[in-house]
């Protein structure tokens, strides 16, 4: 319920709908709690935080002064907003990245690794002057790039194999695994964007079968406890935020905006329940239903699948009075409070929606509703908005809106401005529409969009910003903000640079002894974290799993990813087996090696490199030095660089992309 | 539709936030008939009034231990044993005063009958699983939208009453063999749940597995290397925030206090029944006698999802039952002789009960929404049972409290609260400006409180 307060003003059948605090804000079924918290400054707030935290931990020994934001070389449309706006408000720029800055943070974008100290000094010592583009091309057609980016669509379109606190019936395991695959193609085959909302909105068929696998995003939407309205409901809540950006229909499916979203989204106050039912009635023929099961479980390898499929008559039908929303009464009228029914409609048609597509107003041209309302969503403006909005995010950790699920459609057109006092959504309006025309443009296509993201001057500013920072340069990107490694990019860090890798078993069922062609299984063994097919996993190690659930990777249901800190992770990072077995001379070969060099300062710099990906500052080399020289024998060289390993996956930089 | 009892459920429904009341004038006077004074009883008083008015805390409580039986014992082979010819003579059904319990399936807490109350009248919204945990860590329907942003009861309950006193170096609410669930919600980080899966060696990760001595001399590294780090104060709170965790966790380690709560030794793990959650319940025993800030203590233990095969000699339900009675009949025993029972609520339930009469197919029991929760501590009055069910648990025949209906998971949240002296009534501002009441609909007087426990 978007409003609580109205529970108790409702309490003798007066409905007084301007208690519902103006206030009120976002209330997506799918936003995370921390969105529920930041509205944009408590956003800007935690992006505040998160700077200071990183840009304290790098060599402070390294200064660098702040430049004005013209003497950027403008590379695309991205900097000439970018720079333009900064240079507008008087607001110096940061300097662009070092390589090793640049590098470091590439690559945990676009493929949640770091890099290795030979990639650091072979980039760093190449003197081709393309030699960044060079490197982002090489890293979008990685297959590392395919994991991370896996991961990335596993969060956003909530694939997991744990049941969704909302489901009428949970996805199994191979369900999960079916999709995962699905996804993994179609990211590693450039399937464009487009199509693939389009199949997750309209695809039919059995949540198992890889060809069909796309249905597993439908099977999110089955609503425990209600009428078919509910699941109906939640098919269109979840589309609308995964693909519009438009998380405000769950307070539409409740009640009209006026009286609840004045203050929040110009769109959502004029529009009303009737408009989000029409845009729902396009579910209506959506049916869900377990796979026919044969007597066993143990025989039949489609054991408690799902199959999504349409039917050919129907549509969204009112005068329902119980689920979990509130009554659905013909015109959105509310119950008699005497009868505590639904009025009567003047007609049957009156109580039967059909679906009619937002603004357009779109209508299904034949029977297949569900593909007429991905038609329309594929070609609606708030579709290429979203992904530009979304991917934006993940590159420069906050959105030109933030939170992304919150878009609001009157606010975003800079040629259109709302009027006063409203003002236009994004931090730089034009860019975001640059943006989505540009995703448009590139063919809905993942890889070139990025390409056009990460090739800005905007996107290589240094976190560092040596000058005098206020929270006011947040909206201005004038430096870029640091983020915490998710737990799989922690995980495959130290694997990666102790050169101790993971090995982890997924299950493909646990009571199917005759696996069949349509059963998934997955690459065996996983031996990288941004492998895994979902958060739960690997539940063949469970104290690997817990390791990087400390770091909050979230169960892609109720609790959102996050990058919050905590007492947990600390103590993991300072004692966690995963950590300390592999900070050892005798299991990493890594270390070995590093041992083996005779200069301690060479020691010492292939740590940094390894697991910091830069040199160390002159402090920290003065130190380092200082401790690695008590060592005299080559026993007591061993145990130092086993304390410098551990050393280096403590200081805070290592948990960072800056 | 009206049940036997005169409640039309249609109208009161959890899922149906937006329903008013409707509450007739059998159901009103059943509601604030025995915890009210007459003057509330007069018609021209609004119904939000009263209910604003009614809270009267039972407050007998400082901690509480929630025990989750994940899965869902089967109610009718434990809380609310029903006998039948399936019953298997290890069961050996005992009857003491006027319940009947399943001795040889639980016989240390048999020994403990007289701290304990079973609450037979319960029953479950949902039988999904996932539906039905979190909708009883949460005490609210999880497809209800604020439940979004919904925190663990846990949660709240470090909110409202924080750390107990001490020397605070634990969170209020820590979760044992739990691993993930709900969490803190909307609320602030602080107040989330601190998961720990207790082995007798010491808290995970609180020690450094090369040894004090090695951790030392890396510590000591670390701050040196990271100086210029964690010294630059201009950089101002994140520094500090960070620098805080770290200090934190730090402060966990090698700490004496920390490790008498989570080493024990293998006589004692015996005592337990030498299982997880034996382990368990030792680390709760030892965290309400030490003080360290705990006050909420959640245990995980199950699978209880006996589908087949219930009732196999030394099976699934034998099995999982013996460890559960090993342990907190223990903890009973223990907590009742160091004086830390009476001011403990205990509360152990499942997300729902299972089938009842003649087992399935597969000699099982599948979901099924009548439920029993067992409580004990807090000063309730033991060795009885709340509410009655037919001969199978299949329909309840009397709800035995005096609201007259199923008791619910949100009745047993406003339980929780009342027992901690907490208003379950309260209803908060979130941070967008939003109320979140504590106990859904508590507010119209929909849920609240099983005082009976409590009345002799």
């Amino acid at each position: 319920m978007c409003c609580s307060k109205l529970l108790s003003f409702s309490v003798f059948g007066v409905i007084l709908a301007t208690s519902c605090l103006a206030a009120d804000g976002d209330c997506s079924f799918n936003a995370s709690p921390e969105q529920f918290l930041s509205i944009q400054s408590r956003t800007r707030a935690d992006i505040s935080d998160r700077l200071q935290k990183v840009t304290s931990a790098r060599f402070s020994s390294a200064q660098q002064n702040t430049v004005a934001a013209s003497s950027i070389p403008k590379r695309n449309f991205i900097d000439e907003q970018i720079f333009a706006k900064m240079a507008t408000a008087g607001t110096a720029s940061a300097p662009l990245t070092s390589d090793d800055e640049f590098l470091r943070r590439i690559m945990l974008d676009l493929t949640g690794r770091i890099p290795t100290s030979q990639q650091i000094r072979d980039f760093e010592s190449s003197a081709d002057p393309n030699k960044r583009n060079d490197l982002i091309g090489k890293l979008l057609y990685s297959p590392e790039f395919v994991d991370k980016w896996t991961v990335w669509f596993g969060d956003l379109l909530q694939n997991s194999a744990t049941a969704l606190s909302t489901a009428a019936f949970a996805r199994q395991i191979d369900g999960r695994n079916a999709y995962y695959n699905y996804i993994k193609k179609s990211i590693n085959d450039g399937k464009s964007i487009r199509d693939m909302a389009w199949e997750a909105v309209a695809a039919g068929g059995n949540d198992y079968v890889s060809n069909t696998a796309a249905v597993n995003f439908a099977i999110n939407a089955s609503a425990a406890n209600g009428p078919v309205q509910d699941t109906y409901d939640m098919m269109l809540l979840k589309t609308a935020s995964a693909f519009l950006g438009m998380a405000h229909y769950d307070c539409l499916a409740c009640h009209s905006g006026r009286g609840h979203l004045d203050t929040l989204s110009l769109w959502g106050q004029r529009t009303t329940r009737m408009d989000a039912w029409r845009m729902a009635s396009f579910f209506s023929r959506m049916r869900l239903n377990r796979y026919g099961q044969q007597a066993t479980q143990y025989t039949d390898p489609m054991y408690n699948s799902a199959d999504v499929q349409d039917a050919t008559a129907g549509q969204y039908d009112l005068n329902v009075t119980f689920g979990n929303r509130p009554a659905r009464c013909t015109n959105g009228l509310p119950l008699d409070p005497k009868t505590n029914k639904c009025p009567v409609a003047i007609s049957a048609a009156a109580n039967q929606v059909t679906p009619e597509y937002r603004v357009t107003g779109a209508k299904p041209k034949d029977g297949n509703w569900r593909a007429a309302f991905a038609d329309n969503m594929v070609v609606d403006p708030m579709f290429a908005r979203n992904f530009a909005n979304r991917i934006w995010k993940q590159l420069f950790n906050m959105g030109l809106v933030d939170p992304v699920d919150g878009l609001d459609p009157d606010r975003l057109d800079p040629n259109n401005p709302p009027p006063a006092p409203w003002t236009l959504q994004a931090t730089h309006p034009e860019l975001l529409e640059k943006l989505a025309g540009a995703f448009v443009d590139s063919g809905y296509d993942l890889r070139e969009f990025i390409r056009i993201i990460v090739g800005s001057s905007a996107y290589q500013l240094s976190s560092r910003y040596d000058g005098d920072w206020k929270v006011e340069y947040i909206p201005l990107f004038a430096r870029h903000y640091p983020r915490r490694l998710d737990g799989e990019e922690i995980h495959d860090a130290i694997a990666q640079a102790t050169g101790v890798p993971g090995k982890y078993t997924i299950q493909a069922t646990v009571f199917r002894y005759s696996p069949t062609d349509v059963v998934q299984n997955l690459s065996d063994p996983t031996v990288w974290a941004m492998q895994l097919p979902d958060t739960s996993e690997p539940r063949s190690n469970g104290s690997v799993a817990n390791f990087m659930n400390n770091f909050l990777r979230g169960n892609r249901d109720t609790q959102p990813r996050s990058q919050a800190g905590s007492i947990l992770q600390q103590l993991s990072m300072m004692n966690d087996t995963f950590v300390n077995n592999r900070t050892k001379v005798s299991a990493s070969p890594a270390l070995v090696a590093i041992a083996k060099l005779s200069a301690d300062g060479a020691i010492l710099d292939e740590i940094f490199l390894s697991f910091l990906s830069r040199l160390p500052s002159a402090r920290e080399r003065g130190t380092g030095l200082t401790f690695l020289s008590k060592a005299a024998t080559a026993a007591a060289k061993a145990t130092a660089v086993e304390d410098m390993a551990w050393v280096a996956i403590n200081k805070v930089d290592f948990l960072f992309s800056y | 539709m009206k049940d036997r009892f005169g409640t039309d459920w249609s109208k009161i429904r959890g899922t149906q936030f937006w329903k008013q009341p409707q509450l007739g004038r059998r159901m009103f006077f059943r509601h604030v008939g025995t915890a009210l004074s007459g003057y509330f009883l007069m018609p021209a008083r609004p119904m939000e009034t009263i209910a604003k008015a009614a809270p009267s805390m039972i407050g007998t409580a400082k901690n509480v231990i929630f025990i989750l039986m994940t899965g869902g014992p089967s109610h009718s082979d434990t809380f609310d044993l029903k006998e039948g010819s399936w019953t298997p003579s290890f069961m050996a059904p005992t009857s003491y005063g006027d319940i009947r319990f399943p001795q040889g399936l639980m016989p240390k807490i048999a020994d403990q009958l007289d701290s304990v109350a079973l609450v037979r009248s319960t029953k479950a919204w949902a039988a999904v699983h996932g539906l039905g945990q979190t909708w009883v860590q949460i005490g609210r329907n999880p497809a209800s939208s604020l439940a979004r942003i919904a925190p663990h009861i846990g949660s709240v309950v470090s909110l409202e009453l924080g750390p107990t006193s001490g020397n605070r170096s634990l969170p209020a609410f820590l979760s044992l063999n739990t691993g993930s669930g709900p969490g803190a919600g909307y609320l602030a980080p602080e107040n989330a749940p601190f998961y720990v899966s207790p082995g007798g060696g010491g808290l995970g990760n609180s020690s450094h597995p090369n040894g004090n001595l090695v951790f030392d001399r890396r510590y000591g590294l670390l701050q040196e290397m990271d100086a210029e780090t964690r010294e630059s104060g201009e950089l101002g709170t994140s520094i500090t925030e960070m620098a805080a965790f770290n200090l934190s966790a730090r402060k966990l380690m090698y700490n004496g206090d920390i490790d008498k709560v989570f080493t024990f030794d293998q006589n004692t793990r015996n005592l337990y029944g030498n299982t997880g959650f034996g382990n368990a319940c030792i680390t709760a025993r030892n965290l309400l006698k030490a003080k360290l800030g705990t006050r909420f203590i959640q245990i995980s233990v199950g699978s209880w999802d006996h589908h087949s095969n219930i009732y196999t000699p030394n099976g699934p339900l034998q099995g999982l039952a013996r460890q559960f009675d090993n342990g907190l009949g223990q903890l009973l025993a223990d907590m009742k002789q160091d004086g830390t029972l009476d001011e403990t609520l205990i509360v152990a339930m499942g997300e729902f009960g299972r089938t009842v009469g003649p087992p399935n197919v597969q000699n099982g029991r599948d979901h099924f929404l009548n439920q029993a929760v067992m409580m004990a501590g807090a000063k309730i009055r033991g060795k009885r049972a709340i509410g009655s069910t037919d001969s199978q648990a299949r329909d309840i025949t009397d709800p035995g409290w005096s609201r007259g209906r199923e008791i619910r998971p949100e009745d047993i949240e406003a339980t929780i609260y009342s027992a901690l002296g907490i208003d379950w009534t309260k209803q908060i501002d979130s941070p967008l400006g939003r109320s979140f009441e504590y106990v859904p609909f508590s507010g119209q007087d929909l849920y609240g409180p099983i005082n009976e426990l409590w009345s002799s």
